[in-house]
């Protein structure tokens, strides 16, 4: 059968007109050559991954939006090593068994030296497994509720890193704003469905615990939920005098503006998503005093690195107002969180990597704040709350507490 | 009492948009025994096309509702020539089921490539701010769904029964073949049906904008809740639709509200499967008898 195929092939070969076989010839003559031109600077391989569509859109295509910035400036310094760093997008629909996939099809097909993302709790949860196994970094620049450091109990050799404001610090953040500085007595909690709310729900209860005082009443409610009439009946019979909450932009603006039908006016504090831009505009007057811990405020910039990558930014993608700037802010610090430590690594290698992140030699000063050492050996979170402040937001845009 | 009608309010908005949106189920339903699965994505179409006429573009209400309308035709006859009909012709019957879901999925990708994936601000005409009677809030969309839900299933309702035309959509919905017999061209009703489904489920986009926002998914849930919804009023009766609504709308509220904000969405499947069970084409709906 072989032998009879290969005759077939020569015959074929034989056949061929002359003109076509000297084309074909060509062009195989003119990738190779290409081919050879790109070796000894053979592109590193970064992969990127969040949700570009769907819901949770505006966090992922902001946090993409800051690490290409990022990736466009490395490379136009000259790249790392000497090589250009090459990005490979994936839209993980923010769907928890895409991530798992993808994540597969970085590792292995693509073969990429370290790993950004993602946005959504439940898709990371579903795949740092595969960076630990493969020993491949990633850094986590959205996600607040994914695992991070609570994986070093079953992987002591743990890969994974982060540079958001985890759930267990805003959670206590948003406790301390709600009894101890603004001394309200009665918190309701009101949280959506998904692993990112409930995760937050239980920190916030466990952060509560801690002072000795318990929820009034604890409610939920589902993505594209937009009449939230009962839950907010509920937290108000139960005598709530403030109101904290944990979702996305779009349900928390169906929050402000239910509230504005039942009249009831009370205290919104919550998770760092209060600062989306689907909040903000959706709920509008509704939504002023809405207070939120961020790592980065498009309004309250001061730093000279901050209001250069906003130039950039706007510059690049024509948006004024960045939809998630917090986002774009640690998905732009990322790249260069990864590039720095692959500089000082000297190879593309993942265990090194990994040891030069832990170890930073040189600090970093990004938009979110300036790291001297963001990671430690134990402690992979870059952000703790000194990088962190309250933003409140007023007239459509997140300012920092006393503007 | 006041957080009694409160919420009975809020859930008798919340059952008329499933209502309207289910409506568009019924129409096609009765005609062709098919309907379009991504109703949902039809009604997010009408609302893009909405937002970027009256909002983004200023065109008066009037012109931009005049749009909707003729995009949701062009869009209804897209779907029946490449959806409907050949699954129709075809000897498998069920095609159409997979056929209209593929051709949601293309449009909802189609808007999210080419327009955007966030979800916007869409201003009712009749203002943001709620009515207060009583220390009872109502939002004047609310108000204004509820009016235009009804109407328009009276409407078509009306239609079928006192018009020529109408009595044969009827005819068609009873037996296809003894009414092409009669003369009546029963290709045309069909696709009169679905014109007339799509160019609702466009104009209910633009009616509930202003309470779900308008974005790329803002119709999945609608949809396949509206579904359930035609399911228990019975997919052959128009007034069927705005009993199924009333009964998950409102047993959603109240067991939010009474039960568990968690089990918000169960009481209305449950009767789902309870109506399935026991009155399988819906409380409203005909005894269909398949003769062998």
């Amino acid at each position: 059968m072989l032998k009879l195929s290969n005759n077939f092939y020569l015959i074929a070969l034989f056949k061929m007109k002359k003109r076509i076989f000297m084309m074909l010839m060509g062009v195989a003559l003119i990738t190779t050559v290409s081919s050879f031109s790109t070796i000894g600077g053979d592109p590193i391989k970064i992969g990127v991954y969040g949700p570009f569509s769907g819901g949770s859109a505006p966090m992922g295509l902001s946090m993409r939006n800051g690490v290409r910035l990022a990736t466009a400036e490395i490379n136009a310094a000259g790249g790392v090593l000497g090589r250009k760093i090459e990005l490979v997008e994936r839209d993980d629909e923010a769907k928890n068994e895409r991530g798992g996939q993808i994540m597969q099809e970085l590792l292995f097909k693509e073969d990429v030296s370290g790993i950004l993302g993602p946005v959504n709790t439940g898709v990371a949860d579903a795949s740092t497994k595969y960076s630990n196994d493969r020993k491949v970094p990633q850094i986590i620049n959205v996600s607040a509720g994914a695992k991070v450091n609570d994986l070093f109990a079953t992987n002591p050799d743990n890969y994974i890193f982060r540079i958001a404001a985890n759930d267990y610090v805003q959670s206590e953040m948003i406790i301390r704003e709600a009894l101890q500085k603004r001394k309200f007595k009665k918190p309701a909690l009101l949280c959506d469905d998904t692993n990112y709310g409930q995760g937050g729900r239980a920190k916030l209860e466990s952060a509560l615990a801690k002072r000795g005082i318990k929820a009034v009443s604890v409610g939920k409610f589902k993505l594209k939920d937009t009449d939230m009439t009962a839950q907010l009946q509920e937290a108000k019979n139960a005598g709530a005098d403030v109101l904290l909450v944990y979702g996305i932009g779009p349900e928390l603006a169906a929050v402000a503006n239910n509230l504005e039908k039942i009249a009831w006016k009370v205290q919104i504090i919550g998770g760092w998503t209060l600062s989306m831009s689907n909040f903000i505009n959706n709920a509008g007057k509704n939504g002023n005093g809405a207070t939120m811990p961020q790592t980065f405020i498009e309004n309250g910039v001061t730093s000279s690195k901050g209001s250069k990558f906003l130039a950039a930014y706007e510059a690049t993608y024509k948006e004024k107002n960045i939809p998630v700037a917090v986002a774009a802010a640690q998905g732009y610090d990322s790249m260069y969180l990864m590039k720095m430590a692959i500089e000082q690594a000297g190879t593309t290698e993942g265990p090194k990597i990994k040891a030069a992140l832990e170890n930073f030699k040189k600090g970093y000063t990004g938009v979110t704040g300036t790291y001297k050492k963001p990671f430690s050996a134990t402690d992979h979170e870059a952000i703790h709350e000194v990088n962190i402040i309250m933003g409140v937001v007023k007239d459509g845009i997140v300012v920092p507490p006393n503007k | 009492m006041e957080q009694f009608i409160q919420l009975l309010i809020s859930g008798i908005a919340q059952g008329m948009i499933y209502s309207l949106v289910a409506f568009g189920y019924n129409i096609t339903f009765s005609t062709s025994r098919s309907f379009n699965f991504s109703h949902g994505n039809f009604l997010m179409l009408g609302g893009v096309v909405g937002l970027i006429f009256f909002i983004n573009n200023q065109v008066p209400f009037l012109a931009m509702v005049l749009a909707v309308v003729f995009v949701g035709l062009i869009m209804g006859l897209i779907l029946y020539k490449t959806s409907i009909e050949p699954s129709l012709k075809s000897k498998s019957n069920y095609a159409w089921i997979l056929a209209t879901l593929a051709f949601g999925i293309i449009l909802k990708n189609i808007v999210e490539v080419f327009w955007s994936t966030d979800d916007f601000r869409f201003d009712s005409p009749l203002g943001n701010a709620p009515i207060r009677i009583m220390g009872i809030g109502v939002l004047p969309q609310e108000i204004l769904i509820i009016i235009v839900a009804i109407c328009i299933v009276v409407a078509v309702e009306s239609f079928k029964k006192y018009t020529i035309f109408g009595k044969a959509i009827v005819a068609v919905s009873e037996d296809k073949h003894t009414a092409s017999l009669m003369g009546i061209n029963q290709q045309f009703v069909i696709l009169f049906s679905f014109l007339l489904s799509s160019v609702i489920a466009c104009l209910a986009g633009v009616l509930v904008a202003p309470i779900t926002m308008v974005g790329a998914t803002m119709g999945t849930v609608l949809g396949v809740k509206a579904y359930a919804v035609s399911i228990i009023g019975g997919l052959e009766s128009g007034y069927g639709v705005l009993l199924g609504g009333l009964i998950i709308g409102l047993s959603e509220a109240f067991t939010a509200r009474y039960i568990s904000t968690g089990y918000k969405d169960a009481p209305g499947f449950l009767i789902l499967i309870l109506v399935l069970l026991f009155l399988p084409s819906g409380i409203f709906g005909k005894k269909i008898f398949k003769k062998v």
